[in-house]
């Protein structure tokens, strides 16, 4: 029978648990590293049977041949060893987020070098060890939360890059703070090096795609930043002229976004409207407090996507809506369930916006989707009385 | 337990290699996993270290999840992997534990030393608080808590009333019910 002590284990151990209160994307990453097929040990076979084959040629080429081998091939190897380290294959340059290096790998940064080119600028992080398992990811904004502190920080630039290196710390010498005289990176700071999570943030003069690349002997990690628009070969759409009208209300922006306050009592979603104004698509997401709670935005991020493609939250179920572009729009601390009564499929069938619906509503996280007729750039405002999250998508 | 078939339609797809799939599962149950975790290891980094594991080796052993619910599966390998954890990061302290029960011994606490309950938790070992996690935060029966952990029902229920016993007797409840 349940007594009281029984009724307070309980309650204890419940408000014990929801300190932890959501699955850090940090572990997500780890998880994911873990499963991702190991394309060097699938090799490994090939890779023995074709040194196989190799000196199988080469002992016919000695019999049948001897002064090749004597003569012709060590000039070749020498001329190969005199050329220098031939450049990495051009890769594009995209605006998406990146994860790579080796998991589990413990290294040290050694240093980090800047240096411009031609259409791009280039950051060096060189390790000690192998390139560690990282994380880049890009941001609307130059400022970055300072690890363990919590503290906020602001680089030089308008938009920014975070870069976290797992089971990795700096070398002494290695600078906290740079102020490199590039184009597009203006700032490269250490936001945080705590148990062996080495982070920085990097401040960029605008929004820009990135490559990144790989380098072995010694380990680097490179991030080139475009500097130039034609660099950007792929995806996000540079944002066009902002109609004067809507001048005050801020800058489009072809990133992610995110915002609001993830805090207090759920809030209640109470409308979603859809219009066209000139030069966007507007989508507005209205909420209410529950009786007796503060009003507040809950936080929200803003997904890009290159299809009109969802996945419905927590059923797992495809859902495809109009359009060939996609938006996602996910509130953490929000639900619609009781509060909201309007359509959760809409078709207005606007010059982008073609679809807005509803993916899911599950443990206070309330996720929507838009189907767009093409990649377009972003606008947000948050504003109050009521609470409401606008999102302007840009129209051509 | 059966499956309701939106969720039978993602393990199918984990089945065939379908990485997708496999994060979908991990957004549905991870957090619950790793807030068990946590309350036995008392320790996040533990916590997310155990989950981890526990879905690496989920990934690697889908073949063994039978045509059911895979959250009962989750969590019988995140118990263990808890445990397990717990074991090789206190070896000293189980050593002790083992040593302390071997000569019939027991920790006093005196009445001015009373503990919160979190603080008793701590005292309890990580078999206990994995009993008492699944029962009283999960809300298993004690008869589910016993076939997760593996352990004869009667065994069970002998290890929550020696773990609520231990948390009365650390927080000074058990004098309130004398």
């Amino acid at each position: 029978m349940s007594d009281d002590f029984e009724r307070n284990l309980r309650e204890h151990l419940h408000s014990e648990a929801e300190e932890t209160r959501e699955f850090p994307r940090r572990l997500r990453g780890r998880i994911r590293d873990g499963i991702a097929p190991r394309t060097r040990a699938r090799m490994a076979p090939q890779l023995a049977l074709a040194g196989a084959l190799v000196l199988v040629a080469v002992a016919v080429l000695v019999v049948r041949n001897p002064h090749v081998i004597f003569t012709d091939v060590p000039s070749t190897i020498k001329s190969i060893f005199q050329q220098p380290t031939p450049s990495p294959t051009p890769q594009p340059f995209t605006c998406t987020d990146r994860s790579g290096g080796t998991t589990g790998a413990s290294s040290q940064l050694s240093t980090i070098r800047t240096a411009p080119h031609d259409g791009y600028d280039r950051i060096v992080f060189e390790f000690s060890g192998q390139i560690p398992s990282y994380d880049l990811s890009r941001q609307d904004s130059a400022t970055f939360v300072r690890d363990a502190s919590g503290q906020p920080v602001t680089l030089d630039g308008s938009v920014g890059i975070k870069l976290v290196f797992r089971n990795t710390d700096a070398a002494s010498g290695v600078q906290a703070d740079a102020k490199p005289a590039l184009i597009s990176v203006k700032e490269i700071a250490q936001i945080g090096n705590f148990e062996r999570v080495l982070s920085y943030g990097i401040g960029l003069a605008s929004s820009q795609c990135v490559r990144v690349l790989e380098l072995s002997g010694p380990a680097r990690l490179v991030v080139d930043v475009a500097t130039t628009a034609s660099a950007s070969t792929t995806a996000a759409p540079t944002p066009l002229p902002t109609q004067p009208a809507a001048t005050d209300l801020g800058q489009f922006s072809c990133l992610d976004h995110s915002g609001g306050v993830d805090s207090g009592s759920a809030m209640q979603l109470t409308h979603v409207r859809v219009a066209h104004q000139a030069g966007f698509d507007r989508i507005v997401f209205e909420f209410a407090p529950q009786p007796g709670a503060t009003a507040h935005l809950p936080a929200y991020t803003l997904s890009r996507q290159a299809s009109a493609k969802f996945i419905k939250d927590p059923s797992g179920q495809p859902v495809t809506m109009r359009g060939s572009a996609g938006l996602r729009v996910v509130f953490h601390g929000a639900s619609g369930a009781t509060s909201y009564s309007e359509s959760r499929d809409q078709t207005p069938n606007l010059p982008v916006v073609q679809e807005v619906a509803q993916l899911g509503d599950f443990e206070a996280v309330l996720s929507w989707g838009a189907g767009l007729s093409r990649a377009s750039c972003l606008r947000t405002l948050e504003l109050s009385n009521p609470t409401r999250l606008v999102i302007d998508v840009q129209t051509p | 337990m059966l499956m309701d078939p939106t969720l039978g339609r993602v393990i199918e797809r984990w089945r065939d290699g379908d990485r997708d799939a496999f994060e979908e599962v991990v957004d549905r149950y991870g957090l619950q996993l790793l807030r068990t975790a946590r309350l036995i290891l008392r320790d996040q980094a533990l916590a997310e270290d155990a989950i981890q594991e526990t879905f690496l080796k989920a990934w690697q052993r889908i073949g063994s999840l039978r045509d059911e619910d895979p959250g009962p599966w989750l969590t019988r390998i995140a118990m263990n992997e808890s445990i397990s954890t717990y074991r090789r990061r206190h070896r000293f302290q189980a050593l002790t534990e083992r040593f302390g029960r071997l000569g019939g011994g027991k920790v006093e606490v005196s009445t001015e030393a009373r503990l919160d309950l979190a603080q008793a938790l701590d005292r309890l070992t990580a078999e206990q608080r994995a009993a008492v996690a699944l029962h009283y935060y999960q809300d298993l029966s004690v008869e589910d808590t016993a076939r997760l952990l593996k352990v004869p029902v009667d065994t069970m229920k002998s290890r929550l009333k020696t773990a609520l016993r231990r948390l009365r007797e650390l927080t000074g409840s058990d004098e309130a019910l004398a």
